[in-house]
């Protein structure tokens, strides 16, 4: 029988193809050592995908990959292996593996990591995004948003929300790099943003807005440090926000036809 | 906020050979030697044989009629001799089978009666036009007496491969506009008629009582019925929704005309098991292996009646399919290794990731991710909340095409009509 090819691994495949652009631009900028950090992140993540196959017949996914990218790109400097390791497996398991893999987690396993890293040893440095690296954040979304795989809705709000605040002069300009990383990489996840066309607007215009509030209001933090906040609140209301459009829809449709 | 916009939808593309003559339009007839009347998709219903093995009945003759509703008829689609008979345990109709007879006659009802709804109703019941009828929620056909909040009349068809409905109505505009007053008849309801866009040819005809227009576009599933009446009138528990062909509504035109069905319909045989593609008329409940014999790559294939979406393999056309799939056969797949198996048996059925193909294959009607959520979780209520008995298995086909078949969205969403249909019953 024929099938078409839109299943989570091809989903997840495109995904990764997005964010080579990103990937290459970062190695090539933070040399042997940003490679050491995603080697290292990889490997944590594809042995708890292991464990998780053998005890609970969860199928791996390649989607780890991401993830690991996405660890190894934002988490705090310095850590040393064994934080790192640490916080990786927190993130992992917690954000992803105990609901059932990707597919079915609720907050991005690397935004888990993150935030416990940043909770867990706040003395530790954030990374800088350098500026070319921000730079190919740009084709990243456009290939997303070409092939279907990241929503229209959190990349557009976000960006235009975005534009409009740094013109008016009501974001520093300095926290566009990570913000922009931070979208591509955590925000547009398609399985933690808002699912209805609606939600997922919502969802680019409460992470525009997250960021631009603790900007303004968080003195001392890291740009990464409030984008990956942002990040983390913005996941934790997309179900909500979800939850909202779907309330105006069901009240639009009693309204027209008097049932749902 | 959610409503299936022009250029919604998909266009799935799949291998299949050239028409033989692709200037020619016009199709061949083609009346199979030997016919079945089966049961559409679903519980085989229980029939009361009203013709024997080796009678020989005329074209339109009741061969059987439902025992819940022997109104009811089940006719020969032409003049034969009945072959065989199957039937299930507790007379549940498997199939019957006739041999096309050359000399044979056509039976002829006596439209007069139908200028009552009650008169109309008791022809297309016993003149085997009820079966073309079908209802949502649940599907299957109406009931004798049921009345809908609305009909949908599709003169369009957005699945791969399907005839052009404009096709099989070209110069029979009149029999459209006297079949769609006549289905004007059976709901208080609108009819709306489901057309693709461009000029129509019955507009001008057809201006039944209570008539609707819809323009569909081009791409799947526009033309799909379950979403067309997601939007427009969807079905309740207590207000179903019917939906007929427009090439049988036409039909029920020409039966009120001369007392007389059509002897055939319009059907595509393609696929890619096929030298050539064709597109013929041929009687109800065809043989399959008959209308692709001669245009059948060498090696073994399966037949569908139906869509390479939808379709089921099948030895006879089923009642409301148009079209005929001829597909290589696959090697039937080995057991998995134990160890694989056992290492990804939570994994079924797969998450399914929310991406704009997703979306798509519900033309953009209904929240997609939301509704195969409450799906996969058996959510009853929610997935009703979100349209669940306006849609039948047809409906997510497309979406279960797309997601790679790992979903089993058509199962999960026959098991949860089912079950909210023994509910209400009880």
């Amino acid at each position: 029988m024929m099938r078409g090819i839109w299943t989570r691994e091809t989903v997840a495949l495109l995904l990764i193809a997005a964010c080579l652009p990103l990937a290459a631009f970062w190695l090539w900028y933070g040399g042997p050592g940003a490679a050491a950090r995603l080697g290292l992140a990889a490997l944590v993540l594809a042995a708890w995908q292991l464990v998780f196959l053998l005890v609970r017949a969860q199928p791996v996914c390649v989607v780890g990959a991401l993830t690991a990218l996405a660890v190894a790109m934002l988490a705090p400097e310095g850590l040393g292996p064994w934080r790192l390791v640490l916080g990786i497996s927190f993130g992992a398991v917690m954000g992803e593996l105990v609901f059932g893999g990707w597919g079915r987690n609720v907050v991005h396993p690397a935004t888990v990591a993150l935030s416990f890293l940043g909770f867990g040893f706040p003395a530790f440095a954030w990374p800088e995004i350098a500026l070319p690296v921000a730079w190919a954040a740009i084709p990243a979304g456009l290939i997303g948003l070409v092939s279907g795989v990241m929503p229209v809705g959190v990349l557009g709000a976000a960006a235009l929300l975005g534009a409009a605040a740094t013109g008016a002069g009501l974001v520093d300009p300095g926290v566009l790099p990570a913000a922009g990383v931070v979208l591509v990489l955590l925000v547009a996840d398609p399985v933690c943003s808002a699912s209805t066309r609606p939600g997922q607007w919502l969802t680019g215009a409460l992470y525009a807005a997250l960021t631009g509030l603790f900007a303004a209001g968080w003195h001392g933090a890291a740009p990464v440090q409030i984008t990956v906040a942002a990040a983390l609140l913005t996941a934790l209301a997309a179900p909500a926000l979800d939850e909202t459009a779907l309330a105006v829809w069901h009240a639009n449709r009693r309204r027209r036809h008097g049932r749902t | 906020m959610f409503a299936p916009g022009p250029r919604s939808g998909l266009t799935p593309r799949f291998a299949a050979p050239p028409p033989a003559l692709p200037d020619r339009v016009e199709p061949d007839l083609d009346i199979t030697e030997e016919a079945g009347i089966v049961a559409g998709l679903g519980p085989a219903p229980r029939v009361e044989l009203l013709a024997e093995e080796d009678a020989h009945v005329a074209r339109g003759a009741p061969v059987a009629r439902l025992r819940d509703a022997p109104e009811i008829c089940l006719v020969a689609p032409m003049a034969a001799r009945i072959g065989r008979v199957s039937l299930l345990r507790g007379h549940r109709l498997s199939e019957i089978v006739l041999f096309a007879d050359a000399g044979g006659d056509a039976l002829r009802h006596d439209p007069s009666g139908a200028r009552t709804e009650a008169g109309l109703r008791g022809l297309m019941q016993r003149a085997g036009l009820w079966p073309s009828l079908r209802r949502r929620p649940f599907g299957g056909m109406p009931g004798t007496a049921e009345r809908p909040a609305a009909i949908f009349v599709m003169a369009t068809d957005t699945r791969p491969f399907a005839p052009d409905p404009r096709l099989a109505l070209d110069g029979r505009e009149a029999a459209v506009a006297r079949g769609l007053h006549a289905l004007a008849e059976l709901t208080d309801g609108p009819v709306f008629l489901c057309r693709a866009p461009g000029p129509g040819p019955f507009t001008a005809q057809a201006a039944a009582p209570r008539l609707r227009e819809v323009i569909c576009g081009r791409r799947h599933p526009q033309g799909a019925v379950g979403l067309r009446a997601h939007a427009l009138c969807p079905a309740g528990l207590d207000r179903p929704v019917w939906d007929i062909h427009a090439e049988d509504a036409a039909a029920l035109g020409t039966l009120l005309d001369t007392g007389q069905m059509p002897p055939t319909r319009l059907v595509a045989v393609c696929g890619p098991a096929l030298r050539t593609a064709r597109l013929v008329r041929t009687q109800p409940g065809a043989d399959l292996r008959g209308l692709t014999r001669r245009i059948a790559q060498p090696g073994a294939h399966e037949l569908l009646s139906g869509t390479p979406l939808d379709g089921h393999p099948a030895h006879w056309l089923s009642p409301r399919d148009r079209q005929v799939t001829a597909l290589p056969r696959a090697a039937a797949p080995g057991a998995p290794h134990w160890l694989l198996a056992a290492l990804t048996r939570s994994a079924r059925p797969a998450p399914v990731i929310p991406t704009a193909a997703l979306e798509q294959s519900f033309g953009g009607a209904l929240p997609a991710a939301a509704f195969v959520r409450a799906l996969g979780a058996g959510d009853d209520e929610g997935a009703m909340r979100l349209g669940l008995l306006s849609l039948l298995e047809e409906d997510v086909a497309l979406a279960d095409y797309v997601l790679g078949g790992t979903a089993g969205l058509a199962g999960q969403l026959r098991a949860m009509l089912e079950r909210i249909r023994t509910e209400h019953a009880a």
